[in-house]
């Protein structure tokens, strides 16, 4: 427990330090860093249309993030999510504007289990292609990414297309509550949140938890002791895949209502940032998700009320992943000290 | 006085809480071929990094033509004329042979390279020591061997004078061999200093001047080849400590539990690592191993655990073929497994004394509650198998990267003797813990046995292999050399079988000479 509070201590101290760069970065052109960051704050909470804005942006950074961090736990470095969300929104709109046959609530189930299943099934081949050939799954899954996209591009502007100007599908039948109206918030949020909570469960309280932390820690010692690596690999790769494609099913349910071109964009790689950041703690990753999103929210209101431009935001994002970064680099150095101090 | 060109003096070197060198001497006369042998992990190749500037030295001294090198680094020692032929080659495969062997420091026209210099130096070498090595052709397309001439050209091409080559001779075939011993003796002739890296003893016999022992770390001794043999030899190599006698049981050894029906096995660097082997092990009784570390014995036992693919042939535990079954099927067939490596294979040092304890438990009840892991009973079972096997420290929540080596080695007997298995294969159960360990753990083998459990023990300890098991077979370059009973074994006969020969005259170093490869 205090390793963890150790960890959550030194997130908040790297939050701060990115913080105050970013100030420095303000003064430079002349702004007061102060008024920008209460413009921040206020512009991802305050009121019901910007907090809401601020948890719709944060649900799919939640499940993308998991999804990174959870295929991370098996060892795998899962760039694929944001093609799983691309996928599995698709899947989802077309399930529901064309399974009308089903009753409302067993098409809701039917969105969903849709966009897992073809989620999943894409992360699978990244997945097998490295567990029997070797083949990198950071190439694979990049290179997936832009053609998830361009498939989902050429439905939704072909086979799919409502016909307006806009690429985009006809209207789902199926949508999920928008509580905070006029945000986009929904119900999709509770979903995410306990779908992140089942994951976190499923790693520490199962077996199938122990494998994948196994695999992810010593694949040698999983063979050995009977765990096959391989199996635990693709296992986690599609359980990766599959919070990918719930994010997707919930942006096209819960968002926009049918499925709009190149949604996701970027979905996948703040993802992947937030769960980097805190070298993919199940734990930790949700709150550097939602520090994201309010960072991302809140940008434009700082844009509007201050002459900070938001691209700040993306500036204070990348100091944050140097600081963390750096700091895998300060220990490796005092580790080197250390040892040249043994040998004097 | 400068009798020599280079001298290492009082060498220690500790890779974290590892001793790889605990006292190394060296010395090399220009000129001669200077053998360093030992079994794997006796630290010849670590002395001879350090010798090449690969790694810092934590004490001792090293001269290099009487000159002493502080902070040594492989720019350095290059300049110094050491070379290096490491095991693995540094070669780059989609570049010619020519074009490998300039690499770096490329003679130059203006802005281009000078090929034609290159060549008329590169050719000068090829002949004058005869290496046959065809220039254009690219890395990829050539033989083992003859990149490993290319590796040897790059370090004369560097001005070396001092060669050394780092078992060289692991990954040729005897004809590639027997080529590379010539061009070594070639190189000797021009006054080149040669280090030759190796553990098998024929080979060391034929080309060497002197021979440097090293054993767990520790020089053992330098001696001229005139004046040793592969049986004294050996003794250096494997030692001889007694100190713990365990009162055996010799016995009621029952049914056939294991058979291994000439089984054929790859290792990584070697195809046909093994090569035909056959061996029954019964219930009641154990079975030892014994052999240079290195003739086979890993592969073997990885064959029998499905962790290494069995090219040809069968293995039976309990009359059902087990051959190339998944680990975790043989597993369920009935074995246990201490593997040889317990920092990588035996335990996951990210995890904790518990999670480890439990690892192959996982999936039966107690230990899972319809997939869900039932926490309580891996507390009792992880306190109880602390209690029993007297682990130090007693938390079972500690990572088990906290503990040392031998606690961290009673974590795996721990779980694999409580499995109660029919079978235990029991590699390496002892290396590098302490001798309270020592005693415990043999004890405990000694305790499976008496339950009826089979157990397959492979150790580098012929003290250990004599004094546990009941039946001993000689491995040899992955042949069965020899079969006896422990009682009548002793160290000069298994030493003479674990270097090849079959007889007991002692002839055995005449054909080693002869370089014929006896079987």
């Amino acid at each position: 427990m205090s390793q963890s509070m150790k960890g959550l201590r030194k997130i908040v101290i790297t939050m701060l330090v990115a913080l105050g760069i970013g100030a420095l970065f303000i003064m430079a052109i002349g702004e007061n860093p102060l008024d920008a960051y209460i413009a921040l704050f206020k512009g991802a909470f305050n009121g019901k249309l910007r907090l809401g804005t601020t948890l719709a942006g944060f649900t799919p950074l939640l499940l993308t993030s998991a999804a990174f961090a959870v295929a991370a736990q098996a060892g795998a470095f899962n760039v694929g999510v944001e093609g799983e969300v691309f996928l599995g929104g698709i899947t989802a709109a077309y399930i529901g504007i064309n399974w009308t046959f089903l009753p409302k609530p067993l098409l809701y189930l039917a969105c969903f289990l849709g966009a897992m299943v073809i989620a999943a099934a894409w992360a699978f081949i990244p997945a097998a292609l490295k567990a029997f050939y070797g083949v990198s799954e950071v190439c694979t899954t990049i290179l997936m990414n832009t053609v998830a996209v361009y498939i989902t591009s050429y439905l939704v502007s072909g086979p799919m297309s409502a016909g307006t100007a806009n690429p985009q599908t006809l209207p789902v039948n199926v949508t999920l509550f928008q509580f905070m109206k006029p945000s986009s918030a929904n119900l999709g949020i509770l979903i995410a949140i306990g779908v992140v909570l089942l994951v976190i469960f499923m790693l520490h309280k199962t077996n199938w938890g122990y494998k994948i932390r196994t695999v992810g820690t010593n694949p040698a010692h999983a063979d050995y002791v009977g765990i096959s690596s391989r199996k635990v690999f693709i296992g986690s790769m599609m359980l990766s895949g599959m919070l990918g494609g719930i994010a997707g099913c919930i942006e096209v349910l819960g968002v926009h209502g049918y499925f709009l071109n190149n949604f996701a964009t970027g979905l996948g790689s703040n993802g992947m940032l937030a769960a980097l950041i805190v070298k993919s703690n199940m734990i930790f990753t949700p709150f550097m998700a939602f520090f994201l999103a309010v960072l991302k929210a809140g940008a434009m209101g700082m844009q509007q009320t201050t002459g900070v431009p938001k691209a700040l935001v993306d500036t204070i994002t990348a100091v944050f992943i140097i600081i963390a970064t750096m700091e895998t680099a300060f220990q490796f150095n005092s580790r080197r000290k250390k040892k040249k101090e043994e040998q004097a | 006085m400068n009798e020599y060109v280079v001298e290492m003096k009082g060498i220690v070197k500790t890779f974290g809480e590892v001793q790889a060198v605990k006292q190394g001497e060296f010395t090399l006369r220009k000129g001669e071929i200077h053998s360093l042998i030992g079994e794997n992990g006796a630290g010849k190749s670590t002395m001879m990094k350090l010798l090449y500037g690969m790694y810092p030295t934590n004490r001792g001294e090293i001269l290099i033509k009487g000159q002493v090198m502080e902070n040594l680094t492989p720019k350095l020692a290059i300049e110094h004329g050491v070379g290096m032929v490491h095991q693995e080659f540094m070669l780059v495969n989609e570049l010619t042979v020519l074009e490998n062997i300039i690499l770096g420091f490329e003679p130059r026209k203006g802005l281009k390279i000078d090929f034609e210099k290159a060549r008329k130096e590169v050719t000068h070498y090829i002949e004058q020591y005869d290496m046959e090595v065809q220039l254009d052709k690219k890395v990829s397309q050539i033989s083992v061997g003859e990149a490993q001439r290319v590796e040897i050209i790059k370090t004369l091409m560097r001005g070396a004078d001092i060669i050394i080559l780092d078992e060289p001779t692991a990954v040729l075939t005897p004809q590639e061999a027997r080529r590379l011993f010539e061009i070594l003796d070639n190189l000797k002739k021009d006054q080149k200093s040669l280090v030759f890296i190796s553990h098998k003893l024929n080979e060391v016999m034929e080309i060497s001047d002197r021979i440097s022992v090293m054993r767990q770390g520790i020089h053992m001794g330098t001696v001229n080849k005139e004046e040793t043999s592969p049986l004294d030899l050996t003794k250096r190599m494997i030692g001889r400590e007694v100190f713990l006698n365990i009162d055996k049981a010799y016995g009621k050894a029952g049914k056939t539990i294991l058979e291994v029906r000439d089984v054929w096995v790859s290792s990584q660097k070697e195809t046909s690592k093994i090569r035909g082997m056959s061996l029954a092990v019964k219930e009641g009784e154990i079975v030892g191993i014994a052999g240079i570390d290195g003739n086979g014995q890993s592969e073997l036992a990885e064959a029998i655990t499905g962790l290494r693919k069995v090219e040809k042939g069968t293995v039976l535990l309990n009359g059902q073929d087990i051959t190339n079954l998944k680990p975790r099927a043989v597993r369920e067939a009935g074995l246990a497994h201490i593997p040889e490596d317990r920092n990588t294979r035996g335990l996951n040092r990210a995890m904790t004394i518990e999670e480890n304890l439990v690892a192959v438990r996982l999936d039966q009840p107690p230990f899972t509650n319809k997939h869900l892991l039932n926490k309580a009973s891996h507390d009792t079972y992880a306190a109880e198998m602390i209690s029993q096997f007297d682990i130090r420290p007693t938390d079972y929540r500690l990572p088990t990267s906290s503990l040392s080596g031998g606690n961290a080695q009673k974590v795996v007997v721990a779980r694999e003797v409580s499995m109660n298995k029919k079978l235990l294969i029991a590699s390496q159960p002892t290396r590098g813990v302490d001798v309270g360990a020592i005693e415990l753990i043999r004890n405990t083998l000694e305790q499976a046995k008496k339950q009826g459990a089979g157990i397959l023990l492979i150790s580098a300890e012929l003290e250990e292999i004599i004094s546990l098991s009941d039946r001993i077979v000689v491995v040899h370059e992955g042949k069965i050399t020899g079969e006896m009973p422990a009682s009548e074994a002793n160290e000069n006969n298994l030493g003479l079988l674990m270097m090849g020969g079959h007889d007991k005259t002692g002839e055995i170093s005449e054909k080693g000479k002869a370089g014929e490869h006896t079987v």
